[in-house]
């Protein structure tokens, strides 16, 4: 059982990193500006990405924390979900919109940015500022293939833009992530 | 010191033996839950951190790199070796999430040294090393690196104000950046006195549990054993409990009474099952860590390894990947025994073989086809004079018998003391 949101510490691992991403209007924006002023959970997938235990578990689970951010009153207008292609060459803004359905919102009590970049040289340092390996898998010829080989993460970040809990698959355990999204907004209200 | 009887008869006459560094997250089984890419074929690398021996080779600690698949033309042959430029009581390793870098440690020095063994792991680099670990903590002697998503947990084996056993854990993050530490438990839980030592750590994720273990600190694991074997005070000072922590809190929930000196924790990695396992260096037993039923967690005596009254000093474990064997190295007798845990209540001896004079670390492949064995303990505690072998040692085992495949010496060679190992592979072989 997880331990009760607000009985520990959340220390800060490291600095959220920037860099310039494309949102859902196509219009470029700074990464900074869907990672502050609210927690953020943030999930770096690509949009056919088919192992089980990879994008597709990351996103199921964010859905199941969205239903529970949004039976939390508390949390509302507090948090927010991003999700961050790291495949620009094949994933538009328009695919990432598509990927993100229903969920994709830009306003609301939790919204869901599905974003991408224009390239891999504006999407390799924010991979590289979060740690992020990547790598394209290459067929049996040596030729790359349209699989991306990663290690499954997922960031929790502070209204300042600090990586306070990262999540790889181990890790992803609904009820706990939302205790911890829990404990970085009962540390906001204890500032004020 | 004098010879090993003598030593065995001091040992004994203290009725309280002594526990002997042995090594944790030696092998593929042993890694961190978060490490990505398990090896579960045949492994390329094995790399060996080294402890410097004064006049021989260059003298100082060193990532040795030795090739170990049988297709290669190098097979067996130490293909790289990467001094770090002193001694500093090379020891433990762990590899970051992403398997990417390797940390590791030194216990005299408390430096952590990080290699990059996943750009190329035939030719690792030296691309940091962390020296703020007793500034930022008050802890010396990082023992233990384990892996979570984007930092490492450093288990530290003593203190920067007496070198003695109280420590903790302290934690940095990929980049080599100190986030946070926890001191060990020093009060009461359960009706158990924690008594702040450290040695190993190990998680279960699944029920939010981590387990640490306790030896010595400094002071004790830095002198000579024939002086620290005559020294009745510092030879009570050697851990003899385990904590079961809540690790999203990082706060100690229980402590158990493991007398002895528990030294590696290794979880079962079957699925199915709930426990782990220890060994005790001081009274050679095997210790079972299992839920209590009652929502908490329980550590139970279960077997016995060898003669206890003989002090065969079981050093280092490793379990197989199915939770049903478990490999124990005694460094005294020399001795590489095989345990059958498919009761894991009831473990059994069901082999042994003479792998050395001394030995120490033992890892073994995911499928448990292959065992590695190196020989140091600590420099102060290793045997002297022609019991003070020192090599890494291939064996295959077909499940009824160790067949040595090849052997290096790390004296001939001019390499040191061998001690941890870490298996590495070219490009994704999960």
């Amino acid at each position: 059982m997880p331990p009760p949101a607000g009985s520990y510490a959340l220390h800060v691992i490291q600095r959220a990193p920037d860099g310039e991403v494309i949102g859902h209007d196509g219009r470029p924006q700074r990464l900074a500006r869907y990672t502050r002023g609210r927690v953020t959970l943030l999930s770096l997938v690509y949009t056919y990405c088919t192992e089980p235990t990879g994008c597709a578990f990351a996103y199921e689970t964010g859905v199941d924390i969205k239903r529970r951010v949004l039976a939390d009153q508390r949390l509302h207008g507090r948090a927010q979900f991003v999700s961050l292609s790291f495949d620009p060459l094949n994933d538009t803004h328009e695919s990432m919109r598509a990927y993100g359905g229903p969920h994709a919102r830009t306003g609301g009590a939790l919204p869901w940015h599905f974003l991408t970049t224009r390239s891999m040289r504006e999407l390799a340092p924010i991979l590289e500022g979060f740690g992020q390996e990547i790598e394209v898998e290459r067929d049996s010829r040596g030729r790359p293939t349209r699989t991306i080989s990663h290690m499954l993460k997922l960031f929790l970040i502070d209204r300042e833009g600090r990586v306070r809990e990262i999540y790889s698959t181990a890790f992803l355990h609904p009820e706990a992530m939302l205790n911890d999204i829990r404990t970085l907004v009962m540390e906001e209200d204890a500032r004020r | 010191m004098g010879t090993l009887q003598d030593v065995r008869k001091l040992m004994v006459a203290a009725a309280v033996a002594i526990a002997f560094a042995g090594a944790a997250l030696a092998d593929e089984t042993c890694n961190s839950p978060y490490t990505t890419r398990l090896i579960k074929g045949q492994e390329d690398y094995v790399h060996v951190w080294t402890l410097g021996v004064d006049g021989l080779g260059d003298g100082s600690d060193k990532l040795v790199t030795v090739d170990v698949n049988p297709r290669s033309k190098r097979y067996g042959k130490v293909v790289h070796t990467l001094s770090v430029g002193g001694r500093g009581e090379a020891h433990h390793m762990g590899f970051t999430d992403d398997r990417k870098h390797l940390w590791a440690g030194g216990l005299d020095d408390s430096r952590i040294h990080v290699f990059d063994v996943g750009s190329n792991p035939a030719k690792p680099r030296l691309v940091r090393t962390i020296a703020d670990l007793p500034k930022k903590t008050g802890f010396v002697g990082p023992h233990t690196f384990y892996a979570l998503p984007g930092r490492m947990l450093v288990q530290a084996l003593s203190n920067s104000k007496d070198h003695g056993g109280v420590t903790g854990i302290a934690v940095y993050n990929n980049r080599g950046r100190f986030v946070a530490r926890y001191d060990m438990p020093t009060g009461e839980l359960g009706g158990v006195k924690g008594d702040g030592y450290g040695y190993d750590l190990a998680i279960n994720p699944r029920k939010n549990v981590l387990l640490t273990s306790s030896f010595a600190g400094w002071n004790n694991y830095m002198m000579d054993m024939g002086k620290l074997v005559k020294d009745a005070e510092a030879m009570k000072r050697f851990g003899g409990t385990m904590a079961a922590w809540d690790l999203k809190a990082m706060k100690p929930k229980q402590i158990f009474s493991v007398p002895g000196s528990p030294l590696e924790i290794r979880w079962s990695l079957n699925p199915k099952d709930n426990w782990a396992v220890t060994a005790t260096a001081l009274t050679s037993k095997i210790w079972l860590i299992k839920p209590d039923g009652k929502g908490g967690w329980q550590a139970k005596d279960v077997a016995t390894i060898g003669d206890p009254s003989k002090i065969p000093l079981p050093v280092d474990i490793s379990i197989s990947a199915d939770g049903r064997g478990l490999w124990v190295n005694t460094f005294m007798d020399g001795l590489t025994r095989y345990f059958d845990l498919s009761n894991p209540e009831a473990p059994k001896e069901i082999y042994t073989k003479k792998t050395g004079k001394q030995v120490n670390m033992i890892s073994q492949s995911w499928d448990g086809k292959r065992v590695y064995i190196t020989s140091s303990l600590l420099a102060n505690w290793d045997k002297k004079g022609e019991d003070n072998e020192q090599f890494l040692a291939l064996y295959s085992w077909d499940g009824k018998e160790l067949k040595e495949q090849w052997r290096i010496d790390f004296t001939k060679e001019k390499l040191g003391r061998a001690h941890h190992m870490k298996f590495s592979a070219k490009g994704k072989k999960t």
